[in-house]
Order: structure tokens, then C-alpha cells, then sequence
């Protein structure tokens, strides 16, 4: 593993800064970085998978992604990597929870997928919207930490299937509660068990 | 300190199989080993579909009830299960939980009242999008709260605030919250009681039990009289003795070194 890939995987926070400005300062190309930087996010993820690391390594190693993602982004110029895919990300209505969902969002970011984010609380009607606008996602991700919330789960899903979207996206679920027999009762695809589990997940329903 | 055994809760998925398996023996001895450790208050969740809840909710009751005289606590959003579920307690119980919600409080207060329940109380307004984030937040939903109870006649001392307590791993500065907002709670509204979940603090972290009675012992000195908890953690139990000699509010420290003696088996 490189320098960088490497630093981020330490979580070195000011180490990996100073570097990715080091070395774009001195013309590599960005596109290298920023493909060191997600080799280290995916070292990050297994950490947290075998439990060397924990939730706040993963807000950590989120942080330092976006702020190396912002370094970078201005000198990438449209030369934009081959994206994995795309998915559309949010939590359903009735639901405030955030945190899960901007992990998963990191997390897939991190693991090159294109991530639209609807936010929280969100009406099936902006889930369908953004699946109508990027009609090239293939994954919808919805995030339910509350037991009282499966209705939305399941109602999002109905409304997913009403609008004739149901057959071009696989749905995975995520949050607390959420097991197989919640993906029976909403319809989902799949669920997965948090933010390193859902960019596995996410492979493998693209993969299908 | 009141603790509210939090054990009984069908959302975890050992409670939700010995309820569906009507387990008598697995739900009796949750309810015997958290009244023995010293709980005020046996919290009851059936977690269960909305089509079963309220029977599930009076089989557990009902359960529980032969083998111990803990006041049950009702977790449960559906007004109607509720209702149900006070035909059959014995004791006059809690109930869990009402927040900032209109709805929720008109429909909830009316027998609340009558049959003189204690009651938690959320710091959010779930017809409201978005978690509280300030305090100031979480303050003025209580304003609401208390304009209805006191307007329904219900004296504040039977009202238990849950400040709503977020995980530090997420926010740092999630236990710091916690404690400005207990101490802003305390001053406002003396006679109310505030409690809370303990376990959301440690989420995601390594050696949770440690962070969740830390919490504990600064959180009761910001104020807090009571705590959602798994009664029999004697860590805990050792941490709440300790923190209360501290403070003062243990004569002689007469209830410490009890307490020692028999090894902090109960509250």
C-alpha cells in the first residue's frame, strides 16, 4: 500500500492532508490520488469490518475523505474516473436519522459509486423523483432506524413499484433494526448491517 | 436514582422470540433478576405488528406481574394497546413515552391522568422533521409539553424528561450536550424528573458498559434522577453508589458501604 493509502488507513489525519497537497503541488495527477485515497478507505472499511476499528474510526476516516476530496476535486477537471455505478441514497419518511445514511453515502463514495442523496424524512415522491432524473442508477438505498418506520420502508417501495421502477433497481436496506425479515415485509432486496456492509451489498446487487 | 429496567423490550430479538413462542420462563426470569437488582419500574415493549401488539403487550403483563410487584412501565406508541394494557397492571404504572406531538398528547393525556400514570417524556416533536439539535430546541418542546400536562392537570413530579441523548462517537460533543441541557432541564422545571436511555452515549465504541456508567456519574451530577438501564449491571450499580457518597446524598455513606457488603448485587 502507498504513502497515502496508507496514512488514511492510520487515519493520520494531518499527515494525509499535507501529503495529497504535497504531491498535487508537484504535479501528479490527481486522478492517481484520489484512487490511493479510496484504496485507503477500503482498508478503513475492513478495520472497522474485523473490529479493529469503531463507529468514530468510520466518522473519522469520512472527515478526512471529504476534506482530501476537496484538495482534489478542483484539479481533476472532468477527467473523472469510470464510476462503479449509481445509487440513490436516503431515509425513508417519518425517520430523522442521519448519521447511518451519511456513513453509507461515505462509504460508497469511498468504494467509487456515484451517490445521490435524497436526505431524511424523505417522501417515497423524492425517492422517485431522483430515480426518474438519473435513470442510469441501478441500486436504491433505504435507511430506516426506527421499528415504527418499516410502514415507510414498505410504502416507499409500493410507490417504487407503482411508478414501473421496481424492475430497472435492486433496493437494499440499512439501519438498527433492520434484518431479513424486514426485507420480507418491505420488499427490499436486501439489507445490509451497516456502511462497510452496504458497499458490499451494493457490488453484489449490481453484479446481479 | 430511579432506574426503569429496560430489558423487556421485543425490539431485541431474544424478548420478540419468547414472546412469539409465548417463553413464559425467559420472561419471567428477565423481570425476577431486574426487580431483585433493585428496578423501580419494569419497562414492557411487545415490538411486535401492529395486529398483535396490544395482546402481546397484556400476555407480558400479565406475565410479569405473577412473578414480581415492579411497577411495569408501557412502551408503546399505540394509544389503544395502552389503554388495553392499564386494565391489567396491577400497580399504577408508567407510561413510555409522549413528546412535543399535539396529537400524541391529546390523545394520550386523558388517561394519563385519570389513572394518575407517571409519564416520559421526549424532548422532540415527532410531527416535526428533523432530531433536536440545540438545546434550545429541545427546550422549547418542553415548553409545549408542559403546557398541556399542567393544563391537564398532571403535576410535573409525575413527568420524566429524556433529554434525548445522542452517541458520542458520532458527536463529540454529544455528552457535553447532555449535561448543559440536564442542567438548563433542572433549573427550568425542579419538581419534573429526568431520565434517558444510557446505552445511545457508548454507541459504536469499544468497553461500552465503562462510557454508559461514566455518563451515569456526570450526568447525575448535572441533575439526572433516573435512567432507562439494565438494572443488573453491577458496574453500574457500584458507579451510582460511588457518585451519590460524592455528591453528598448518602448520610454516613451508610448506603455505600452497605451497598459493598453485599457487593452491589442491588440498587
Amino acid at each position: 500500500m502507498s504513502s497515502i493509502a496508507q496514512m488514511i488507513s492510520n487515519l493520520e489525519d494531518e499527515n494525509v492532508v499535507a501529503e495529497v497537497q504535497k504531491q498535487l503541488d508537484s504535479g501528479v495527477n490527481p486522478l492517481d490520488i484520489f484512487k490511493e485515497c479510496q484504496a485507503g478507505m477500503v482498508e478503513v472499511g475492513n478495520k472497522f469490518s474485523c473490529g479493529e476499528y469503531f463507529v468514530s474510526d468510520l466518522m473519522m476516516a469520512g472527515a478526512i475523505f471529504k476534506e482530501v476530496g476537496d484538495l482534489i476535486t478542483p484539479y481533476l477537471k472532468g477527467q473523472g474516473g469510470a464510476s462503479a455505478g449509481k445509487v440513490v441514497v436516503g431515509t425513508v419518511f417519518g425517520d430523522i436519522h442521519d448519521i447511518g445514511k451519511d456513513l453509507v453515502v461515505a462509504m460508497l463514495s469511498a468504494a467509487n459509486f456515484e451517490v445521490i442523496d435524497v436526505g431524511v424524512d424523505a417522501k417515497p415522491e423524492a425517492f422517485i423523483n431522483a430515480l426518474k432524473e438519473n435513470p442510469d442508477a441501478t441500486v436504491l438505498g433505504l435507511s430506516c432506524l426506527l421499528t415504527t418506520c418499516y410502514d415507510s420502508l414498505k410504502e416507499t417501495i409500493d410507490a417504487v413499484t407503482e411508478a414501473g421502477l421496481r424492475e430497472k433497481v435492486k433496493i437494499m436496506i440499512g439501519g438498527g433494526p433492520v434484518d431479513q425479515g424486514v426485507v420480507e415485509y418491505s420488499g427490499a432486496d436486501r439489507f445490509g448491517r451497516d456502511a462497510q456492509d452496504a458497499v458490499t451489498v451494493c457490488k453484489e446487487l449490481m453484479g446481479s | 436514582m430511579i432506574f426503569i429496567g429496560e430489558k423487556i423490550n421485543g425490539t431485541r430479538s431474544k424478548v420478540k422470540e419468547a414472546v412469539i413462542n409465548r417463553n413464559i420462563d425467559y420472561i419471567q426470569s428477565l423481570a425476577i433478576s431486574q426487580s431483585e437488582a433493585g428496578a423501580d419500574f419494569l419497562d414492557i415493549n411487545a415490538g411486535t405488528d401492529p395486529d398483535r401488539e396490544t395482546e402481546d403487550l397484556i400476555w407480558l403483563i400479565e406475565k410479569v406481574q405473577a412473578v414480581t410487584d415492579t411497577p411495569i412501565c408501557i412502551d408503546s406508541s399505540t394509544p389503544s394497546a395502552i389503554k388495553e394494557a392499564l386494565k391489567v397492571t396491577r400497580v399504577t404504572p408508567m407510561i413510555n413515552s409522549i413528546n412535543g406531538d399535539q396529537k400524541r398528547l391529546e390523545e394520550f393525556l386523558p388517561f394519563i391522568k385519570e389513572r394518575n400514570c407517571s409519564v416520559i417524556a421526549l424532548c422532540l416533536d415527532e410531527s416535526m422533521s428533523g432530531m433536536p439539535k440545540s438545546i434550545d430546541d429541545r427546550m422549547h418542546v418542553l415548553e409545549n409539553i408542559f403546557l398541556a400536562t399542567r393544563a391537564a392537570g398532571i403535576e410535573d413530579s409525575k413527568v420524566y424528561i429524556d433529554p434525548l441523548i445522542m452517541s458520542a462517537a458520532t458527536d463529540q460533543k454529544a455528552g457535553i450536550i447532555a449535561f448543559d441541557c440536564i442542567r438548563t432541564i433542572r433549573g427550568k422545571y425542579p419538581q419534573a424528573h429526568i431520565t434517558g436511555g444510557l446505552s445511545n452515549i457508548s454507541y459504536g465504541l469499544p468497553d461500552r458498559s465503562l462510557i454508559n456508567r461514566t455518563f451515569l456519574t456526570l450526568a447525575i451530577a448535572a441533575g439526572m434522577d433516573s435512567a432507562v438501564v439494565n438494572p443488573t449491571d453491577t458496574d453500574l450499580i457500584q458507579s451510582l453508589f460511588a457518585t451519590e457518597l460524592l455528591l453528598g446524598k448518602d448520610k454516613f455513606c451508610r448506603r455505600y458501604t452497605t451497598a459493598s457488603k453485599n457487593a452491589f448485587k442491588k440498587k
